[in-house]
């Protein structure tokens, strides 16, 4: 049977004998390069053994970095126009680009002006970026992890493209995971699912509660014991507190200037843990909405995420695995 | 269609949370709603100008909006350097260290608005029912709202009020401001209307007609209110209207104004994502629009107080209900003389007068959740920093109410307001509340003048780092002369007698706050420490090779 098959072990490489027992969780990186790089160093920073990104691996825009007629290189980022006028240039502001979380791309004029008037240009190269930009990040954990004993965890969520699922899944160092491919972590089970309920957005994994609640069950035939199960849901249980988002008008501007704060979760998230109470749930998805909160005994955190400023928002957990409770925890800005 | 050679713009794909924006008409809102002309502005800035009389209140309104409108900008750059921080703790925390910012944030945010309670409960009191009982004449109940009973009734009612409007949810409440918004500027221009085509002489006689037919007074009522405010004043009591090349003593009409006027960054708006400058505009202009407005309907209720109650007798009369208040003297109206009840003499009727000053308790309603919404959302920072215990951010799974967080500010402000009520050396004491949340912003503006050095990656990859002015960042300048600004007010609430609030031991009873907070930071520390968690390890930034 191929490795990537076995229950916890969906990717090859070391694996540590001794269990881990504090967990270093962030979310929602959404393609800030600078944010994953101070995650691959979190484990080592914090004393972690195992780091884990709970969801929404990729970026959500490109900026094209347009060649003119004269030879001379365009760009804008955060409205600010710029010439780039030297290959040192132009790297310079890539690298403040993927920092941001967004791929920079190159085009000639005559190519930006056909992104602009066709959306499955525009579709075509944001799928080869974003599959470019999740190798070149699961590369750098190679070269970072590798044979450290620092376990790396990146689970796909919403907002990313199913083609992602492929290279995460063939990577050496780095793991993942889904409703059907529960990862061992010592005498911990993390189950975990990157669908959420709807958005505005209409995005790659997104289902009905009824629905939710089916991949919730079926994820669940691999945990036994609530005490050892963890969960990693990407979208965060309903009217939580994990869940509060700006209220947003039919063409998505904010209702009330954004003072209009509602409650966007998953019910059926809700009732698994509630049902369920395993000993952790790790959220993500509303980026806004860090902090923690009890579901019955269920210690459920959402560490937010401030991807774009390259803060690392993250869960510091540390399980007592003797106790099989969650000893203490912490949410930090790193 | 795009043409070769526009400026590139970038590429979104759909993805969660990518808005666009919100209307600048909402960030105005919010930020008007705070700077509330009627509220803070009429009871706490214009209701005192007699008490500097050569001061001018034109050139003091125009250099406070100067001074504030510092403020907005740095405001805005710090919520776009850190969008979605959420406020002064997060900030501070950020870029001055866990301790200070808890000690500044927790005092200013939390702990003092236990003391504001009395202060927007006073207002409700002066603006809505006292005016409203002098209306349908109902003595007894005018009686019972004078008295400390009914003081406490009132602070009671505020703090219950502003804890179901946290209740409510933002959502709920953002309704009701932006309904109270329409209302209240709606009262505001009919008032507004009667001073303007309203005669001073038809102002007079109606003033005289009603004071003898609600108050009982008799003879030329006006002109005693304006002998009565020289004998308590102890001279003329007219503070100039209009400009002079030399300010004189103009300047100390500022720290008057900023009990009022130094806050339309109270709620901030949220800031977008994958945006860039236009967003920071967009949350500066929503304030600034917000504060400049409330300058300009200031600056317009002068000239038409000028022109319908006469500038003399309306502070007169000011002076004469202050007098009555400390005990330095009498006054020829029972209640405070409100703009709004002054106004609605003009109609000699007592229905369109209680209309009118219900409709002006929009202002009051759309403003009061304010009291414990900031406080809520700090408490539940410090909970999450695990500061505080995390179960002062527990929600009720029904209603989804801050249920303890509410409780740590609805039953302190609730003790607050008997001693309010019953004492009144604690009446002085508790006005250095607009001290101490000045302190909180200039600990903010602090951090907002030393953030490109201290935090400076976070700094250059934010849309700030392109505004400078002559090579310095814009937020260090902004911050620096935002941090002067306030430092002259606090200088001046500290050293003059004049603004009442320099009492010695109410400096040392707010300074207890301060200490109060440092307890709680230490012993947070030092609990945490013995559970395996550093507190100083929050803001640690992770190294990124």
């Amino acid at each position: 049977m191929p490795l990537g098959t076995l229950p916890g072990l969906r990717s090859g490489g070391p694996r540590r004998k001794i269990p881990p027992v504090k967990i270093f969780f962030v979310t929602d990186l959404h393609g800030s390069e600078i944010c994953w790089k101070k995650f691959l160093n979190a484990g080592a920073f914090y004393g972690a053994d195992v780091v884990i990104l709970g969801g929404d691996v990729t970026g959500k825009a490109m900026v094209p970095i347009v060649q003119r007629a004269n030879g001379t290189w365009e760009a804008s980022l955060q409205d600010h126009r710029d010439t780039l006028e030297s290959e040192d240039a132009i790297v310079e502001f890539e690298k403040r680009v993927m920092n941001r979380g967004y791929y920079p791309i190159r085009v000639s004029d005559q190519e930006y002006v056909a992104m602009q008037e066709d959306e499955d240009l525009v579709d075509k190269r944001f799928k080869e970026v974003m599959l470019d930009g999740t190798e070149r990040w699961i590369a750098m954990a190679e070269e970072k992890l590798a044979g450290t004993g620092i376990r790396v965890i990146a689970c796909p969520a919403n907002d990313d493209m199913f083609e992602i699922d492929d290279l995460l899944t063939g990577a050496q160092v780095v793991e993942t995971g889904d409703e059907e491919h529960p990862i061992t972590l010592g005498d911990f089970t993390m189950v975990s699912m990157g669908w959420t309920n709807p958005t505005p957005w209409h995005t790659f994994r997104e289902a009905e509660e009824p629905e939710l609640a089916t991949r919730i069950d079926r994820a669940l035939e691999a945990a036994t014991d609530p005490e050892t199960t963890i969960f990693n849901f990407h979208a965060p249980p309903y009217a939580s507190k994990l869940d509060n988002a700006p209220a947003l008008n039919p063409d998505l501007t904010y209702v009330s200037g954004g003072q209009a704060i509602r409650p966007v979760g998953s019910t059926a998230v809700h009732d698994s843990i509630k049902r369920f109470q395993p000993l952790l749930s790790l959220h993500g998805h509303i980026h806004e909405s860090k902090g923690s909160t009890r579901i019955g005994k269920t210690l459920a955190l959402n560490p937010g995420s401030s991807y774009e400023e390259g803060i690392l928002q993250a869960a510091v957990v540390n399980i007592d695995e003797k106790k099989r409770k969650v000893k203490n925890y912490q949410l930090v800005n790193g | 269609m795009a043409t070769v050679g526009e400026a590139p713009t970038l590429f979104l794909r759909k993805a969660t949370g990518l808005v666009k924006g919100w209307s600048k008409f909402d960030a105005f809102l919010y930020s008007f709603m705070s700077v509330n002309f009627v509220t803070l502005g009429l009871f706490f800035a214009f209701s005192v100008l007699a008490f500097v009389p050569t001061g001018q209140i034109l050139p003091a309104l125009l250099i406070s909006g100067v001074f504030v409108s510092f403020l907005v900008v740095t405001y805005a750059g710090l919520i776009s350097v850190m969008p979605r921080a959420g406020g002064d703790y997060v900030w501070q925390s950020r870029v001055l260290g866990g301790g200070i910012a808890f000690v500044l944030a927790i005092t200013g945010w939390w702990f003092i608005l236990w003391y504001w309670a009395p202060i927007y409960g006073n207002i409700l009191n002066v603006e809505v029912f006292q005016p409203l009982a002098a209306v349908f004449k109902l003595d007894g109940v005018s009686e019972f709202l004078a008295s400390n009973n009914g003081l406490f009734f009132v602070c009671a009612v505020t703090v219950l009020l502003a804890g179901y409007l946290v209740s409510l949810g933002m959502e709920g409440y953002a309704k009701i401001q932006k309904f109270c918004f329409y209302v209240g500027m709606a009262a505001l221009a009919v008032v507004f209307l009667v001073m303007l085509f309203g005669s001073q002489s038809g102002f007079q006689n109606a003033f005289n007609e009603e004071a003898a037919n609600l108050f009982g007074a008799s003879g030329d009522v006006y002109s005693q209110t304006i002998e009565m405010g020289t004998v308590n004043n102890g001279g003329p009591i007219v503070p100039e209207l209009g400009f002079t090349p030399f300010f004189g003593p103009t300047l100390l009409l500022v720290p008057f104004l900023c009990f009022w006027i130094l806050w339309p960054n109270w709620g901030a708006t949220l800031y977008g994502e994958v945006r860039g400058a236009s967003d920071f505009k967009r949350v500066m202009s929503g304030m600034m629009w917000g504060l400049w407005i409330t300058v300009g309907v200031a600056l317009v209720f002068v000239f038409l107080a000028d022109k319908f109650f006469g500038w003399e007798f309306f502070n007169a009369a000011n002076l004469n209900y202050w007098a009555t208040v400390y005990g330095f003297g009498e006054a020829t109206m029972p209640v405070w003389s409100y703009p709004p009840l002054l106004a609605s003499f003009y109609f000699h009727n007592e229905l369109i007068s209680a209309l009118i000053i219900l409709a002006f308790g929009a202002w009051f309603l759309g403003w009061a959740g304010t009291l414990f919404l900031s406080s809520t959302r700090v408490i539940f920072a410090a909970a999450f920093d695990r500061i505080l215990p995390e179960k002062v951010a527990d929600v009720s799974e029904r209603r989804h109410v801050p249920v303890w967080a509410l409780i740590l500010m609805l039953v302190p402000a609730l003790i607050v307001s008997a001693f309010y009520a019953y004492t009144s050396t604690f009446r002085t004491w508790i006005l250095d509340a607009t001290l101490v949340i000045a302190v909180t912003f200039l600990g903010s503006a602090i951090a907002a003048m030393i953030l490109p050095w201290r935090k400076k990656r976070l700094y250059e990859s934010s849309p700030m780092a392109r505004y400078k002015v002559a090579g310095i960042p814009l937020i260090t300048v902004s911050g620096f002369l935002t941090a002067g600004f306030l430092i002259f007010n606090l200088y001046h609430w500290f050293t003059n007698d004049l603004y009442a609030i320099n009492d010695p031991d109410s400096l040392v009873f707010m300074g207890s706050m301060y200490l109060l907070a440092l307890v709680v930071y230490v012993v947070a520390k030092v609990v945490r420490k013995s559970q395996g968690i550093d507190l100083g390890a929050i803001h640690k930034e992770i190294p990124v090779e």
